[in-house]
């Protein structure tokens, strides 16, 4: 909303520049966004009189005239405009003039013939008259007389953010009042049409279905009008806030609506059939023209305002084209109305059509307004329009409208709820800059939990004031914000808890990141072929999405089902940009599964239509091409290492147990992440070739997912186990291996035929090629044994070693291999 | 002669510092140390000495070759880094290998951190709620009217008539004191969603955090106390804020906080629009239908909250100019903020 200074002064007066009245403004609550300059000047452009006017010699559509700029010698000057003639009087810019659009007149040379100057079109003055000719200004006006007396124009515009609770806000004078308030001085409110009553009758019947959807609809009469434009004053103010001057009746109507706050509506009342304004909804799905133009589907329902024939205006939002003001007009009926502010809406927002009026009606309009602004109205077009005032107008408000029920308010609960001292004259004092009534209750100095001090009758415009406590805000707001001091802060009695998932949340941020991995931050919509490529079965649950009703445009609707999709996304958007592979990322991000129990206690019936809100950590290895212990490529390895150190870093008993479940991932290169009771809580593994390139990720992606919210976080407790301090006895195997056999069935047999003695068995090489047989593997395994009842013997390590592997020859087939 | 010795000092120290390369450094040592140099001049000079002069200034020309020694080696360090070590022959300048590759954590959830900790050590416990809501936690029990313009301030992404992605953290609100009596005080961090065009200054997801006090009377005296720490512990310095009255349906009385611009101390910038204010946060005191909402009897309590968007705070601190770069995952971006806590 843009208030302009010029206009507000006519309400109220003000001593502080414009940036402290902004400052104050900001600081009671109509936060002002910006200050603009308007400065309508045109130097060097004066009223001149063509002298004479002839043909150019040289060019058909060029005239040579000679002007009387008040300067005495005629001026010659070339002309280009089709309607110059002599006699006329016009608007000359001499040289050295300076025209919107930094252009300056300079002598010039036009088809041979010498021009000192131009005379100016309201185009090239930027006045914002319509007119491709010349301007013929009235005759009696004396040569040599500046531009700047007749359009030059001065303003200051205040950009201000008015929230949604104070649509008193949106006018001139709601902004006047507040500047009052704040000033503690009186605004005058603008002068009106005084309203004769009898004699003659408006002709016009109006009728109003139902009170509930139009509290109140008046309507007025003009006959005789001349439509023309409006006053300069009233342009010059119209497009400093921003509006668009039409002509005097429809600017009138805009004026009266920024400067009071009601929107009104001017029919032409040669164009409405019959005598009868009926205000009621639409019986079936119609088709209107609004008068802008456009034709609009409007749905069985929609509160509209009707002649006798049909719809004249979808009501409160615009008039239709039917029944618009034109040229031709003579006689006008003038609507101003209280509708409803939620039909109002809602009829905007099915349409696409917020206009001024709309937006106006949907957050309240003010009640007691609907007259005065239209009497405001009356004495404008009776001054600029040269209307005659039908002295009758039609009036239909609901009988059982009352003004809003006075509040209570107790001073005691003003001091609660804002930490102030204040007493109830204070109080008092402030309600009454704001134009709130107050009558007095009590005992004025009796501040307690019961006692009410005041009631507080609050005025048709501020309808926003329903409860004490927005009354508070009141007194906060001209009290001043500033004046609150405390007692350094709340502090919570009994102090803050953890709860384990933040505190395991935070440590694995912190340590994934400290173990190379950077945290990403992915949007928790995929895209529509997610699914597919990552080549989930028809019937994978996942496959049921939330989708939006109401995406942005062009943007994803469905919520994500599964986290992958977004770690190969950001693999591919680093590879592509040559980031130097291995790439690291973890994320710890929710996924959303319909129909899946939600895991919390529900309050709300309707929570059942909630989807779960599952949330994993992921770790992603990104374009790491080498391969490592046994051939395996290095990604893989690391993945699993990094489940592992984490689960015991988080001292939780996650075991990844080969195998495969998701289809997206290599059914030969992946593990499920097991708590100890066996149940699956996650994944680990490489992605599928098909998957990556259907994602179009240049290099392999080794991932493991991790669900947190369904996994108890509590860590294993630590507890002191005493060691053996006899020396441990360090044993190095080199098998040959048949292929097939796995390092975990090598440990399992070495770890159950080794028994107590054997403390550890680790893997330390695998070697393929010279000296070992096709088909088979060299394992070096490290064994390591101690005992709890004293130092071992050479013999009796010699003997477990000799149980280990015949054990290993037996089941396995394995040999060793000469060290 | 300790006016000689003093300016061969200063001379001989400047030259050492001057000296840009191994050779030069070699010049200066011949020149001042060598056989022929002037300190050793000095020292045979000292011969025409009496014995008691002779003494004293024996000795401190020696502390002084001792002085220039010293300093000529240690420029030879730091010239000569590239030198091998001399005793294993090791080329000590060889990267090293760190027990892990340089990982980072994300500056949005890092400031959002450092908020929690801030608030968790004035008392608040922190909790969460879903990111797909109830229009009825997100909008009716907080006292947005059905119908009503308060809900154009945020536009939605709904799934049907009652399901939508929460467009603030607020909602966590209803659902804590649906479930707790007060005494309240918590903080409820969040991903939340506005169904906006993304450009350098919006985006469609980002990230909120909500605070909640709730108290038998808590006043909004206390807000700006609560407020003003948390500025003074996570800016780090005395930032002066200012409340400007405005409006949430479910706050009331409601403000929004600005804080003195704390890149140009509030002379006005591009970054505050010349204002020298930053907005930082939405606040005010619980409306009483918020409590109703919750089933709070009328009057027993009072409290505030107040909402905070956490990508536009991750910007101001460090310098980030799109908020687009937070969520593209670019290396070259989050490599930036390794350390960063
Ligand atoms: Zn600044």
């Amino acid at each position: 909303m843009k208030i302009s200074l010029d206009w507000l002064s006519d309400f109220v007066d003000w001593t502080d520049e414009t940036a402290v009245l902004a400052e104050r403004l900001t600081a009671a609550g109509l936060n002002v966004e910006g200050i603009e300059q308007i400065n309508k000047t045109f130097p060097g452009v004066v009223v001149a009189r063509v002298l004479e006017r002839e043909k150019h010699p040289d060019a058909d559509r060029l005239s040579l005239c000679k002007v009387d700029d008040g300067t005495g010698a005629p001026v010659q000057v070339v002309c280009g405009a089709p309607n110059v003639r002599a006699g006329l009087t016009v608007l000359f810019a001499r040289v050295g003039a300076e025209l919107p659009g930094d252009l300056r007149i300079k002598k010039s040379k036009i088809r041979g013939i010498e021009s000192f100057g131009m005379i100016c079109s309201a185009t090239e003055l930027d006045l914002g008259i319509d007119g491709a000719g010349i301007i013929e200004l009235e005759t009696k006006l004396p040569s040599g007389t500046p531009a700047d007396e007749l359009f030059g124009f001065k303003d200051t515009v205040l950009e201000v953010e008015v929230t949604p609770n104070r649509p008193d806000w949106l006018s001139h004078v709601g902004v006047a009042r507040e500047v009052a308030a704040i000033y503690g001085t009186k605004m005058s409110l603008p002068p009106v049409f005084n309203a004769v009553q009898g004699g003659e009758s408006l002709g016009m019947k109006v009728r109003v279905e139902h009170y509930a959807d139009c509290g109140r609809y008046t309507a007025w009469g003009l006959q005789r009008v001349k439509i023309a434009p409006s006053p300069r004053w009233m342009q010059n103010r119209l497009r400093a806030i921003g509006a668009r001057p039409i002509n005097n009746v429809v600017d009138i109507t805009n004026y009266v609506m920024f400067e009071m706050g009601q929107p009104l509506h001017a029919f032409d009342r040669g164009q409405l059939a019959g005598n009868a304004i009926t205000v009621r909804r639409a019986p079936k799905n119609t088709s209107v023209q609004t008068l802008d133009g456009q034709t609009r589907e409007v749905e069985a329902g929609t509160l509209m305002v009707c002649d006798e024939k049909g719809p004249v205006a979808l009501a409160g939002v615009m008039g239709l084209g039917n029944s618009e003001v034109s040229e031709k007009t003579t006689e006008v009926l003038l609507e101003s109305a209280f509708f409803n502010p939620s039909l109002v809406r809602r009829a905007s927002r099915r349409m696409g059509l917020i206009s001024e009026s709309s937006y106006r009606f949907e957050r309240v309009a003010d009640w007691d307004m609907v007259e005065r602004a239209a009497l405001r109205a009356l004495q404008l077009l009776q001054e600029h329009a040269g209307a005659r005032i039908v002295p009758d107008w039609a009036d239909r408000h609901d009988p059982d409208h009352r003004p809003a029920d006075p509040l209570p308010l107790r001073v005691w609960q003003v001091n609660r709820l804002l930490g102030t001292a204040v007493n109830t004259g204070q109080v008092a004092q402030i309600l009454q800059r704001l134009g709130l009534k107050v009558q007095p209750m009590g005992n004025a100095e009796s501040i307690s939990a019961g006692a009410v001090n005041m009631m507080v009758h609050v005025p048709s415009h501020r309808r926003d004031l329903l409860l004490e406590v927005d009354l508070i805000e009141e007194i906060a707001r001209i009290h001043g914000l500033d004046q609150l001091t405390g007692r350094g802060g709340y502090r919570a009695p009994g102090g803050a808890v953890r709860r384990q998932p933040d505190v395991v949340r935070e440590r694995l941020r912190e340590w994934l990141s400290a173990c190379g991995y950077a945290e990403i931050v992915t949007s928790s919509f995929m895209e529509s072929g997610d699914h597919d490529k990552l080549a989930l079965a028809a019937d994978d649950a996942r496959r049921a999405t939330l989708a939006v009703v109401n995406p942005r445009h062009g943007g994803d609707t469905q919520l994500r089902t599964v986290l992958a999709p977004s770690a190969l996304v950001v693999s591919r958007r680093n590879l592509n940009a040559g980031a130097t592979p291995p790439l690291r990322f973890f994320q710890i991000n929710r996924v959303f599964r319909p129909g899946q129990p939600l895991g919390r206690e529900i309050r709300h019936a309707d929570e059942a239509l909630l989807p779960a809100e599952h949330e994993y950590v992921q770790v992603a290895v990104a374009g790491w091409r080498d391969t490592g212990l046994g051939g395996l490529p290095c990604d893989l390895l690391e993945i699993r290492g990094t489940v592992e150190a984490l689960a015991g870093h988080l001292r939780l008993p996650l075991v990844l147990q080969p195998g495969a479940d998701e289809p997206w991932l290599d059914a030969g290169a992946s593990w499920r992440v097991c708590t100890a009771d066996g149940r699956v809580v996650g994944v680990a593994g490489r992605v599928a070739p098909a998957v990556l390139a259907a994602f179009d990720v240049d290099g392999p992606v080794a991932l493991a997912e991790v669900r947190l919210d369904d996994l108890d976080l509590t860590p294993a407790a630590a507890r002191f186990v005493p060691f053996t301090r006899f020396p441990a006895v360090k044993r190095d195997l080199s098998l040959l291996v048949p292929s097939g056999v796995a390092f975990g069935q090598i440990q399992d047999t070495v770890t159950e035929v080794g028994g107590e003695l054997l403390e550890l068995s680790e893997l330390f090489d695998i070697y393929r090629g010279k000296g070992v047989p096709e088909g088979n593997a060299a394992f070096g395994i490290r064994l390591k044994f101690r005992s709890g009842t004293g130092s071992l013997k050479g013999e009796t390590v010699d003997a477990a070693i000799g149980e280990i592997l015949a054990a290993l020859k037996d089941r396995w087939a394995i040999e060793t291999r000469g060290l | 002669m300790q006016e000689m010795i003093d300016r061969l000092r200063s001379e001989a120290s400047a030259a050492i510092a001057a000296a840009g390369d191994d050779a030069a450094l070699e010049a200066v040592r011949v020149a001042v140390l060598g056989r022929k140099g002037s300190l050793t001049g000095l020292l045979r000079g000292l011969k025409d000495l009496d014995d008691t002069a002779r003494r004293e200034a024996g000795a401190a020309l020696n502390v002084l070759k001792e002085e220039l020694s010293a300093a000529i080696e240690a420029r030879v360090a730091v010239l000569g880094g590239g030198t091998p070590a001399a005793s294993s022959g090791y080329d000590l300048t060889l990267p090293g290998h760190a027990p892990a590759p340089a990982g980072s954590r994300h500056p949005l959830l890092t400031v959002l951190e450092n908020i929690c900790d801030i608030f968790h050590g004035m008392g608040f416990s922190r909790d969460e709620g879903p990111e797909v809501e109830l229009d009825y936690y997100n909008f009716t029990a907080l006292n947005f009217p059905d119908d009503h313009p308060a809900r154009d301030i945020q536009d939605t992404f709904y799934f049907n008539e009652k399901v939508l992605l929460r467009t603030q953290t607020s909602p966590v609100q209803v659902r804590m004191m649906e479930r707790r009596e007060p005494p309240l005080a918590c903080i409820f961090p969040g991903r939340v969603y506005r169904n906006e065009n993304a450009d350098a200054s919006h985006s469609s997801e980002f990230f909120q955090v909500e605070g909640l006090v709730v108290d038998r009377a808590v006043s909004m005296a206390d807000l700006k106390d609560t407020v003003d720490t948390f500025v003074k512990n996570f800016f780090g310095a005395s930032a002066p804020t200012r409340f400007r009255p405005h409006y949430f349906p479910f706050t009331e009385p409601s403000v929004e906080v600005d804080m003195q611009c704390i890149l140009c101390g509030g002379k006005g910038c591009g970054v505050c629009k010349q204002s020298g204010w930053l907005e930082i946060m939405g606040a005010g005191m619980v409306h009483p239908n918020v409590f109703k909402s919750a089933g709070y009897p009328d009057d027993r309590y009072t409290g505030f909250a107040f909402g905070m968007g956490i990508d536009r705070i991750a910007m101001l601190k460090y310098g980030i100019t799109d908020i687009r770069l937070l969520y593209e995952n670019d290396l070259r971006f989050l490599n930036q903020f390794r350390g960063v806590q």
